[in-house]
């Protein structure tokens, strides 16, 4: 066999090459986590190496800041959106699937152009509006803005969901005696469960993430999620690099693990954007 | 077990007439086939009977009860849907018990009609299985016994077979035929298939572009279509047509001449027709087992199917053409019993047997049929 | 003739949850209505308005926050900076998120979802978080590119990685790869399973195997998706924000502003409500175009 020695020399320079992109992936997120254990000298000294003693003094001085408090605003947040979203979209998306009238093919449209406007366009109404409703630093207001800009998508998904759902299973149902709710509990969304999930996930992980909205509508310290907060950590630990450091580990961990645990499933729901 | 009628249905998608005017009695215990081309409404009208489309105008009763306006979950019939449309989420057993639950029965009899059920079906064994895991054919018992479970007084099925090979089709077939009279059940079956139609029918509805064509036992059509449509559709391989003119009329003999015969043919006139004009156009319809080798219309042979117990021999006969043959070369087909040894090319003479031929005017009306006795 | 249907004619009917089912759509609209189009509709409304923060009386000035915005150097910039951006990343993370999931589909054998795991990983990761980290690998004094660079006998820059205003801005592309090269390379990598494997059969019968088999099999059927791709990118380039805010916040010198960053600056930190609006708008319609071409594509594949 001729070609097995050159298979492998390109088998090899394919491993290296992905080796080197993920090494590249992994070593801002590795030295974060040895930075956090380093000492305020360590860092100046010896930025590469790893640090003399494991200890967890940094970890205890950035939970001060009230990592605690912000994590819990990000998850009544994010579970409060999610759950809104989850819901909404499912009923309209659903109505529209079902539907053959040519009202509700436009309101379908017209929610569909809502994925189109990014709020980085409309943060100057948005926050005067919410200002004006005295909704700012309310976590229940803020859960209403993030469910909006995630129903259009959410509704475009579970649109394309139902339409490819086989109608039988609801007629089969229908004969079996259930009246319409009954069909829509008992058959649609048992069955709908993947497709929840995925669209479960996908927003899960952008309104945990997202910024600007927070910035503007969340200032007060005990309101906060966590993307402005750990903001806060680079003013609080001026130099403090490992409080910082210690912080971010703590910030972002949890979504790791969350995200190793069901990499199949976060894999699948994001690559959805590009159905 | 119940009745059902259908009194001048119609609906239209739209603009588009789909059933024309379509009434029917079903009687109690009837196995009732619809059979059509594919578009011709089947599916249309059976899920009007269920309920599932609304109709435009007409009306419909189950039993005594008037049941045009009434929603699906009260109509009392159970359908069984081409592609089994099983719940994938649910086991066999409550797959077939899910209509009884819906019904808030006790869960004792939902066990005891579950397992009856999946006695007769012989799928016992799969009760607690899910969908996926069973053979097409399997899914199929599930479906018909989830119809079952729930003592419809009406069952319908939506080609049911059309998803399963060749073998397991013909042995369904005989099933169902069982189950019907085991359970002695007014049921009414779409298909396409005309084998399953002539095969399982206690009466055969013809359905073409949203009308009935004609509805009888399977031998009453067979033997007397109404059209050409009927004739063309029932009957495999199907039968072979002719155009030609009528070149006498003499009280209840006519005289047809076809182009490219030699002679031309006397049929009888049916009792209950009006003859029709001299030299009016009129098609002829030979099946194919009445074509006879031996005569004096000379053929080659373009093609030979042997298929053991019967030979098809599909013919050129030069000026004389086949109309709408199932082939679009005008060849004639000739179904011989048992083997016969030909070869493309050779030229052999064929003839009618005389009793076996259908005449039809220009709008596809009959005007002959056979005069066939049917054994008792 | 047709005859008079008794009921009227009308479509079979779907599952109706209730008599009229437009009443379940309403509170998506609702919500969408009032977070998403109002606000859209007041940023074109206020647009030719000039305004504070807290003002209550807003002067009508026509075009004139238009006609600034095109006088304005800093606004050229910003959009400038979005587009290198937007350009960049479809190199970058496009680019080499192809590669990746090419290798990963078809170049190596096993260890496909231990890779595919950590070259996604950054994309669950907030974008601060990834700015912050950024920060302080970058740091020109704790940073470890410098004590890198330093190692093998090179000289950082003088101002730093993210203080000299000829780099800056390509550390943000650096981090932005980083982050959301493996979303990319799993959307391609989808689009690359998606494709039937008789077609390599079909090629490699016809003597075309690896880079020939990638040339003329794999990327025609992947066009699809790469449009897709290039399109979620571009889109994400002109929306971008939390990453420059935290990163350089627009600087040094405006060498980093983009639109986003620009429309919050004026807002909020200049108070020139109507100003900001106005680039606003110029921001909106760039996205409600290339969301509307996002549509139309993936409703074609
Ligand atoms: N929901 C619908 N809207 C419009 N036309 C329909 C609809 N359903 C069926 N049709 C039309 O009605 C005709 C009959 O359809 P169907 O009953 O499904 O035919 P079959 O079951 O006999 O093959 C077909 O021409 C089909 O295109
Ligand atoms: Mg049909």
């Amino acid at each position: 066999m001729t070609t097995a020695p050159r298979f492998r020399a390109v088998q090899l320079l394919l491993y290296g090459g992905v080796g080197l992109w993920s090494a590249f992936v992994l070593m801002p997120i590795a030295w974060m986590v040895f930075a956090a254990f380093k000492t305020r000298r360590e860092i100046f000294t010896d930025p590469l190496g790893m640090p003399q003693t494991w200890t967890f003094d940094s970890f205890e001085r950035a939970w001060g800041v009230g990592l605690g408090q912000f994590m819990f605003n990000s998850i009544v947040v994010t579970t409060g959106a999610v759950f809104i979203i989850i819901l909404v979209s499912g009923l309209a998306a659903y109505a529209i699937a079902r539907s053959t009238s040519m009202w509700m093919k436009l309101l379908y449209l017209l929610i569909v152009a809502g994925f189109a406007v990014p709020n980085t366009a409309v943060i100057v109404p948005l926050y005067q509006m919410v200002t004006a409703a005295n909704f700012s630093n309310s976590l229940f207001g803020i859960i209403w803005v993030y469910a909006a800009y995630g129903i259009p998508f959410t509704t475009i998904l579970f649109f394309s969901f139902f339409l490819d759902f086989p109608r039988e299973l609801e007629e089969a149902a229908r004969l079996d005696g259930c009246r319409p709710w009954a069909v829509f509990f008992r058959v649609v969304m048992p069955l709908s469960g993947p497709a929840i999930a995925s669209a479960a996930i996908f927003q899960a992980v952008f309104i945990w993430n997202e910024f600007l909205l927070a910035l503007l509508l969340l200032t007060q310290p005990d309101r906060k999620t966590l993307p402005v907060g750990i903001l806060q950590l680079q003013g609080e630990f001026t130099s403090d690099w490992p409080a910082v450091m210690a912080g971010l580990s703590i910030a972002t961990m949890p979504i790791i693990l969350i995200f190793l645990l069901l990499q199949r499933s976060f894999v699948r729901s994001l690559a959805g954007l590009g159905k | 077990m119940a009745d059902l009628t259908l009194d001048a249905v119609e609906k239209y998608y739209g603009a588009y007439h789909a059933i024309k005017g379509v009434s029917l009695k079903v009687e109690p215990g009837e196995f009732i086939v619809m059979v059509g081309p594919s578009g011709c409404g089947k599916s249309t009208l059976l899920r009007a009977i269920a309920g599932l489309e609304t109709i435009s105008s007409g009306k419909m009763t189950i039993g005594e009860r008037d049941m045009t306006h009434e929603p699906p979950w009260d109509r009392g019939v159970a359908m069984v849907f081409q592609n089994y449309a099983l719940y994938p989420h649910m086991s066999v057993r409550d797959n077939m018990g899910f209509a009884l639950k819906v019904a808030r029965c006790p869960k004792a009899e939902i066990r005891e009609a579950v397992e009856n059920a999946a006695k007769t079906l012989r799928i016992t064994e799969h009760l607690d299985k899910k969908p996926r895991a069973l053979s097409g054919g399997q899914k199929q018992r599930v479906a018909i016994g989830r119809a079952i479970t729930r003592a419809p007084d009406v069952f319908l099925f939506d080609e049911p077979l059309s998803n399963l090979d060749a073998a397991l089709r013909s042995q369904m077939r005989v099933e169902l035929g069982r189950l019907h009279k085991q359970l002695d059940a007014t049921m009414v079956y779409v298909t396409h298939d005309q084998t399953e139609a002539m095969t399982m029918a206690s009466r055969i509805v013809v359905l073409n572009e949203g009308k009935i064509e004609q509805v009888g036992t399977p031998l009453e059509l067979y033997n007397h279509p109404e059209s050409l449509f009927v004739a063309g559709f029932l009957g495999s391989p199907k039968m072979n047509f002719f155009d030609g003119k009528i070149v006498d009329v003499a009280g209840k003999a006519l005289t047809v001449a076809v182009p490219g015969m030699p002679t031309p043919i006397t049929l009888t006139l049916d009792d209950d027709v009006q003859a029709p004009a001299f030299d009016s156009t009129v098609r002829l319809g030979v099946r194919p087992e009445a074509v006879r080798v031996g005569g004096d219309i000379p053929a080659s042979i373009a093609l030979v199917e042997s298929l053991g117990n019967q030979t098809l021999l599909y013919l050129d006969a030069g000026a004389l053409n086949c109309v709408e043959a199932e082939s679009s070369d005008g060849f004639i087909t000739a179904q011989l019993p048992s083997q016969h040894r030909y070869t493309l090319g050779d030229t052999v003479q064929i003839s009618w047997s005389p009793d076996m031929l259908y005449l039809f005017d220009t709008s596809g009306r009959r005007l002959c049929t056979p005069r066939l006795a049917v054994a008792k | 003739m047709k005859p008079t249907p008794i009921l009227k004619p009308r479509q079979s009917v779907g599952v109706q949850i209730v008599q009229n089912q437009s009443v379940l759509v309403l509170p998506a609209l609702l919500i969408c209505t009032v977070f998403i189009f109002i606000p859209a509709f007041l940023t074109i409304f206020g647009s030719f308005y000039a305004f504070g923060l807290t003002s209550q009386n807003w002067e009508p000035v026509g075009f004139g926050n238009y006609v600034r915005a095109w006088n304005d150097d800093v606004f050229w910039i910003a959009l400038r900076n979005n587009i290198i951006i937007v350009l960049g990343s479809i190199v970058l993370q496009v680019g080499i998120g192809t590669v990746l999931a090419a290798v990963l589909d078809r170049g190596i054998s096993f260890g496909q979802t231990f890779f595919r795991v950590i070259i996604f990983m950054p994309m669950v990761i907030s974008a601060v978080a990834v700015a912050l980290i950024w920060l302080i690998i970058l740091d020109p004094n704790i940073g470890i590119l410098n004590a890198i660079v330093k190692s093998v006998g090179l000289s950082p820059p003088k101002l730093g990685w993210l203080g000299d205003p000829s780099i800056s801005i390509w550390m943000v592309l650096v981090v932005a790869a980083w982050q959301y090269t493996g979303f990319m390379m799993v959307l391609i990598l989808a689009g690359l399973q998606a494709i039937p494997n008789h077609l390599y059969e079909a090629a490699a019968l016809d003597g075309a195997r690896g880079f020939r088999a990638f040339w003329s099999i794999t990327l025609p059927s992947l066009r699809n998706v790469l449009v897709v791709a290039i399109l979620i990118t571009t889109i994400g380039g002109f929306k971008v924000f939390d990453l420059i805010f935290v990163l350089t916040n627009g600087g040094p010198a405006n060498a980093t502003q983009v639109l986003g960053t620009y429309i919050y600056l004026q807002a909020f930190t200049l108070t020139n409500m109507g100003y900001a609006n106005a680039v606003a708008v110029v921001l909106l319609a760039i996205a409600v175009f290339l969301g509307w071409l996002q549509l139309k594509v993936s409703r074609r594949s």
